[in-house]
């Protein structure tokens, strides 16, 4: 996975090793290699004004650090970048949702999930699979058909319901998103329900009216997991979504989706860094088994492997 | 569209700020269109080669008399930007025959379905009968997306419920479609590596030879557009390409040039979810647009 973003990583340690000079790694040390870092990044599609952010950390960070002067040079600079990469994204925490949506149900059933996003990347077919996992581990699940907008969309939740077995509520074209989303956690409560997992329509960042929407729905039903789905093949765009959802709306955590589609995995790092919430899981692919949990500490042991 | 407007008018006013154009101030503008395009999603090659020509026609041509430099150096930012955009020529859509069978495919999510229904409502307000056909058989209810499109329409639709096989409904839906004059039919979404389905959509293609294979691109994954039309291009030609969600923040520069590269022509942008907002598009007046309409139409009747 991300292969390409991880040979950017490699060539940046065999440039520094390569350029250093003394036995602490200096400005001009850094200065030298980091703008070919930078540009493999934009590459990659990290959007450019994160690119600009994370070499500059990076830079502050590799600084003065420690290198031998014989032995294994690379092993000690690797070591360094790995460590440079995860203080950048050390406001980022990790976040397992299976457990930590667990802990929650022992105070407050049921446990509310929001799927939201813009249009097409992938909230409607994550929820399908994060239904299927959860009943995997044995819990309850229910969906509400809260995209009450889009041709052909309740319909879609519904035959996802079909096939992994969950129920769907309400969802009439037209209704308020709101008050289906409410309905379904009042349903999920009186039936002990675990999960009640929420399917909204997806929305241009730039749709005022709609943003306001996806508030509104956030403070009717105020779920505990508010969920942003985005489509990994992002390229600077994802800056500009993450400024504005985060204006509107609660982020707790996000997947991301499509990444079996060969991304450049640039846009997870940009999501990463810019909205500083844990991405819990990663799509890859379009069936039900296809989200695998993520941590950001393997993501970026990943990048330098 | 907004931010990329603003993108570029930044640049311009930044160029139109300079005293004189020397060596040093052109390197500065050449990091600053760097950096713009970037932003934009132009693939870092295609950057490259745009500033160097850009760079190189300031240094060689002289403006015509009474057009100060820094004009002349927008009027050449705007050519060039009109040439990675794929031309001068709009590229127009025009059945050639009855019935005029168009394919769309593209990657998951890109907005093929909705783009069908819009294509067809394009058409039928110019007097075409359109009739539309949905052979994604992997989509939970990709049947009734479609077919609840066609009913706001009003266009003929072909589908089937729990179909299986989509080259046979693909072959069934132009049966029974046979009097429009243009035939519009869906696909299911894939990628360049799910080798199986693309399998599929060439086995469409060979059964119903279409006229034109329109290509639908998200503008809002931007450069990854090349790669997915590449691949694509391995298995069945690629006529035309509509680019969708341009009413994002919309990095579309980056699906634009990408796409010119391949030698498809961009036809319409896709504006929003209503089945009315689809623009023809038209590069000059694209890129027009990206560096500030009003104040360019005077330089461009100048020069
Ligand atoms: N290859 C692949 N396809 C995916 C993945 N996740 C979703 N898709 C596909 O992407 C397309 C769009 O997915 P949806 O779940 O309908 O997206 P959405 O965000 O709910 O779309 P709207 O509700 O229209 O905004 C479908 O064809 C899905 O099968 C993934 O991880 N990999
Ligand atoms: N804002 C905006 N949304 C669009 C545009 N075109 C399509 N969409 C939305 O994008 C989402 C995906 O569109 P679809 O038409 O279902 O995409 P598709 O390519 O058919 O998806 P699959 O069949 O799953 O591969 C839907 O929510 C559409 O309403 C556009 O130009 N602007
Ligand atoms: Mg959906
Ligand atoms: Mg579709």
């Amino acid at each position: 996975m991300f292969n390409r973003l991880k040979k950017a990583f490699s060539k940046f340690v065999e440039s520094v090793v390569s350029t250093v000079k003394e036995d602490t790694l200096s400005e001009k040390d850094v200065n030298e290699v980091i703008s070919n870092l930078y540009f493999d990044l934009i590459e990659n599609d990290v959007a450019v004004e994160v690119a600009d952010a994370v070499t500059e950390e990076l830079k502050k960070r590799l600084i003065g650090v420690k290198v031998p002067r014989f032995g294994d040079k690379e092993a000690v600079v690797k070591k360094a970048v790995l460590e440079a990469l995860i203080g950048v994204l050390s406001d980022v925490p990790d976040v397992d949702f299976y457990q930590d949506s667990k802990n929650r149900l022992e105070t407050s059933r049921p446990v509310t999930v929001m799927f939201l996003g813009p249009n097409g990347y992938g909230k409607t077919t994550t929820l399908a699979k994060l239904a299927y996992h959860l009943q995997e581990r044995g819990f309850r699940v229910v969906a509400a058909a809260a995209d009450t907008f889009r041709a052909g969309a309740r319909e879609q939740l519904e035959e996802h319901g079909r096939r992994v077995g969950f129920r769907v509520i309400g969802g009439s074209y037209g209704a308020d998103p709101a008050s289906v989303a409410y309905d379904a956690v009042q349903h999920a409560r009186s039936k002990g329900f675990h999960y009640v997992l929420i399917d909204t329509a997806g929305r241009m960042h730039t749709d005022a009216n709609l943003m306001e929407e996806l508030r509104k729905i956030q403070r009717v039903v105020e779920p505990q997991y508010s969920i942003f789905v985005f489509d990994a093949q992002l390229g600077n765009e994802a800056l500009e979504i993450a400024r504005y959802y985060s204006k509107y709306v609660k982020i707790d955590g996000m997947i991301a989706a499509k990444v079996d589609a060969y991304p450049k995995g640039g846009s997870i790092l940009t999501f990463l860094y810019t909205l500083k919430r844990p991405v819990y899981f990663l799509g890859v692919g379009q069936s039900y088994k296809d989200l695998v949990q993520f941590t950001k500490q393997e993501y970026v042991s990943q990048l330098l492997t | 569209m907004k931010a990329l407007t603003e993108l570029f008018s930044k640049l311009v006013d930044k160029i139109r700020g300079v005293e004189y154009i020397d060596e040093a101030t052109l390197q500065e503008i050449a990091r600053e269109i760097q950096r713009t395009l970037l932003k934009a999603d132009v693939p870092l090659d295609l950057v490259k080669t745009f500033t160097d020509n850009a760079v190189k026609r300031i240094r060689e041509e002289k403006p015509p008399a009474g057009i100060p430099p820094r004009e002349y150096l927008i009027y050449v930012l705007y050519e060039e930007l009109v040439k990675l955009m794929g031309g001068e020529q709009p590229a127009e859509f025009k059945p050639t025959k009855k019935p005029y069978i168009v394919l769309l495919l593209g990657v998951e999510g890109s907005g093929k379905t909705t783009t069908s229904a819009k294509l067809a409502r394009y058409l039928m307000k110019r007097g075409y009968k359109v009739g539309m056909v949905e052979t994604d058989t992997i989509r939970p209810a990709a049947f009734d997306q479609l077919k609840q499109l066609a009913e706001k329409i009003g266009a003929p639709f072909y589908g089937e419920r729990d179909g299986k096989d989509a080259v046979e409904i693909a072959r069934r839906g132009v049966t029974n479609l046979k009097g429009v004059d243009v035939l519009i039919i869906d696909t299911a979404g894939r990628h360049r590596n799910e080798e199986a389905l693309l399998q599929e959509v060439k086995a469409i293609y060979d059964a119903v030879n279409p006229d034109e294979v329109v290509l639908v691109v998200d503008a809002t994954v931007g450069k990854l557009a090349a790669a997915q039309a590449e691949a694509f291009m391995k298995y069945l030609p690629i006529h035309t390409v509509i680019i969708t969600k341009m009413d994002s923040t919309a990095r579309g520069g980056g699906a634009l040039a990408a796409v010119a590269k391949t030698g498809a022509r961009v036809k319409f942008i896709g504006v929003g979810e209503d089945v009315e907002e689809l623009e023809p598009f038209n590069p000059r007046k694209f890129v027009a647009r990206l560096l500030g309409m009003g104040d360019l139409d005077a330089l461009l009747e100048k020069i």
